[in-house]
């Protein structure tokens, strides 16, 4: 099935490559638009089976076949209430018992064999283990709780790191101040030659870089124990050429041969408002402000009246 | 006057238009090469029209325009009942450079590009004009790194209190929500919306709202900003095609543009401001601290040209690509309505 199609539009992949098909817990795919157009009325059921949906639970179909996706959605809801661990059984036949017994409901319900048998004993099920279930599903809890702390963790050393790049960066900005500071006492007090001066302090820079600059690579562990390290042989980019940088000018106004006309915070200032007509709120919403036609009436007045043949 | 046919001298064929061809030309007067935009008359009803709209527009306002950045409009001379403009020649345009992949943009070479846009567009703003067909193809480049913006068939004259004015303008990708939702009277803002989507799509080097249809371009542009509600854009139900959206959450821009510094973001979200009184103009846009900060701009010399400035001569890539968009609906927008 190399083509995928919307069974109810029959919208291709190839005709509508943004096409995008989804399913639901009954496992039969529709592509969005007709998702869209399903629920336009509120509610709707699958065209395909006439079992009741939820919108919100529309997925998009991640694998080829809907009934994988349909088996997902089965399995994640059987497996909330069967939730055993192995320390709760005294044998490992008795666990693998019990592994078996949710695959069987699991492959029942996903092919339609004896679902009311089947919904019957997970019922049963969820009655007898009652307390065992609530007692996983709190224990479940608690792992997730632990997960929290080590995010928490990891989050703090983030912090710790951020703040010791900034000491630094401080550290680096205060030594080149009194470098700068000790290289002006050395030329007002030194006897030598000025140049010579520099040229030393120059050397004693580079040299002191040259230290610094075998930089061992970082090493970023995850929490999974993945190491991954950023390789420095990456090619830098070119240096950014250096121009003046920019500065704003405003544009020479051409001579209008007349008294300039007030700018826009005078006109709103002064009360030229009052005499022209206010915007609406349409014509506001659409980006229309009535200072600019009084602005324009008032520069297009007042050119010319200079003008001498 | 001589006789101007023989005044320019037809050296290449560059491109076709809707509405006109465009030669490459060596003024023989001065020696200057010259780029030559013969209108073509269209259709039988067009013609008893008299001279082609945009053509009329165009030779309207660049007459009265002088601007380092705004195509200079040297001369015009009718042929029969053909009318032609002469323009400075252009050697390439900004999609070209865009959608080059092997022209690496630095950010100093955005923020020059942005500020010869923005200085041409001040100065037109300024004259009370707007341009309303603003794209990366309309921002003309040339060898010396100018960029000057062109095709002025869509300007027109604003800040008349009562002149209702069409929203079919501005190529889809660059136009502003209020002109989607159908706005008759609107201002600046439609050409600094446009200045935003170029600047973002220099960025990201691909189209950053490729909208298929206006309501998909609505829905785009609402997937990222927001949908706006009556509080964040007061009268907008007022709109004459206005249309109620899916709720959208608005995206945050630094995430999309995710290399761009504080100061850059902060110039995208004021062009880009989906309600049009609270988005920035010119003057507003080249004051902010994105273009006075470090990286300095690019000097001309430094902008990147395509590497194979001179085959495009002779592969003639913009017949192809013009050509292309006016099959696709590409040229759409410029259908004007009155």
């Amino acid at each position: 099935m190399d083509d995928q199609a919307c069974p109810r539009c029959k919208t291709t992949k190839y005709r509508n490559p943004s096409l995008k098909l989804m399913v639901n817990v009954c496992g039969h795919a529709l592509c969005e638009s007709c998702v869209d157009l399903l629920f336009l009325k509120g509610s709707g059921s699958c065209p395909d089976c006439n079992v009741p949906l939820r919108r919100s639970n529309f997925r998009v179909q991640l694998f080829e076949d809907p009934m994988v996706e349909k088996e997902i959605d089965i399995r994640k809801r059987v497996l909330k209430d069967y939730n055993k661990k192995e320390e709760d059984f005294a044998t490992l036949r008795e666990y693998n018992d019990y592994l078996e017994e949710i695959e069987t409901i699991v492959y029942n319900l996903t092919n339609n064999i004896d679902i009311v048998g089947t919904n019957k004993r997970i019922e049963q099920y969820k009655k007898d283990n009652k307390e065992i279930i609530m007692k996983n599903k709190a224990k479940i809890g608690r792992e997730e709780v632990e997960l929290e702390e080590i995010l928490e963790i990891e989050k703090q050393m983030e912090e710790l790191r951020r703040q010791e790049i900034n000491r630094l960066e401080q550290e680096a900005k205060k030594q080149k101040i009194r470098e700068k500071e000790a290289l002006i006492d050395e030329l007002m007090f030194a006897e030598g030659d000025a140049k010579e001066i520099l040229n030393t302090f120059a050397q004693n820079k580079a040299n002191k870089q040259e230290e610094v600059l075998p930089a061992v690579p970082k090493v970023t562990q995850f929490s999974t124990g993945v190491k991954f390290t950023r390789l420095s042989t990456q090619p830098t980019l070119p240096l950014i050429e250096e121009g003046p940088l920019y500065k704003y000018e405003a544009p020479i106004v051409p001579d209008r041969c007349g008294p300039d006309a007030p700018s826009i915070e005078d006109i709103v200032r002064c009360g030229y408002l009052k005499h022209v007509r206010a915007e609406n709120e349409t014509e506001k919403a659409g980006g229309y402000k009535s200072t600019l036609p009084c602005l324009r009436a008032l520069q297009d007045a007042l050119a010319g009246l200079y003008h001498t043949s | 006057m001589e006789e101007p046919i023989l005044r320019y001298e037809k050296i290449d064929f560059l491109g076709e238009g809707q509405f006109a061809t465009v030669y490459k030309a060596r003024d023989v007067k001065t020696d200057k090469i010259v780029a030559v935009k013969k209108i073509k008359i269209g259709s039988r009803v067009e013609a008893q029209d008299g001279i082609n709209r945009t053509a009329l527009r165009e030779i309207k306002l660049l007459q009265e325009l002088q601007h380092i950045n705004l195509i200079g409009l040297l001369d015009v001379f009718g042929q029969k009942s053909n009318v032609s403009l002469v323009f400075d020649f252009m050697d390439t345009d900004l999609e070209i450079i865009v959608k080059d992949n092997n022209i690496v943009l630095t950010p100093a070479n955005v923020k020059a590009y942005m500020i010869m846009t923005l200085k041409g567009l001040e100065y037109l703003h300024q004259n009370w004009i707007l341009h309303r067909d603003l794209k990366p193809n309309n921002l003309l480049i040339n060898r010396e790194g100018i960029l000057k913006i062109g095709d002025f068939g869509l300007a027109k004259a604003f800040g008349s209190p009562t002149r209702i004015n069409t929203h079919q303008v501005v190529t889809r990708w660059y136009r502003s929500p209020e002109l989607l939702f159908g706005a008759r009277q609107y201002g600046t803002g439609v050409d600094m919306w446009a200045i935003g989507c170029i600047l973002a799509e220099l960025l990201l080097r691909v189209p950053f709202l490729p909208g298929e249809s206006d309501l998909d371009q609505l829905s785009r542009i609402f997937q990222v900003f927001g949908t706006p509600n009556e509080e964040t854009w007061p009268g907008m139900k007022n709109l004459t095609d206005y249309v109620q959206f899916k709720i959208f959450p608005p995206q945050q821009l630094r995430h999309i543009f995710s290399a761009a510094g504080d100061d850059l973001i902060q110039l995208m979200e004021s062009l880009l401001a989906l309600y049009p009184p609270s988005r920035c103009d010119c003057t507003q846009a080249l004051q902010m601290p994105y273009f006075s900060n470090k990286p300095a701009p690019s000097i001309g010399s430094k902008l990147p040209m395509p590497s194979n400035l001179s085959k495009i001569e002779t592969d003639k890539p913009s017949l192809k690509r013009k050509l292309l968009e006016s099959i696709d609906g590409g040229s759409l927008a410029k259908r004007l309505q009155f």
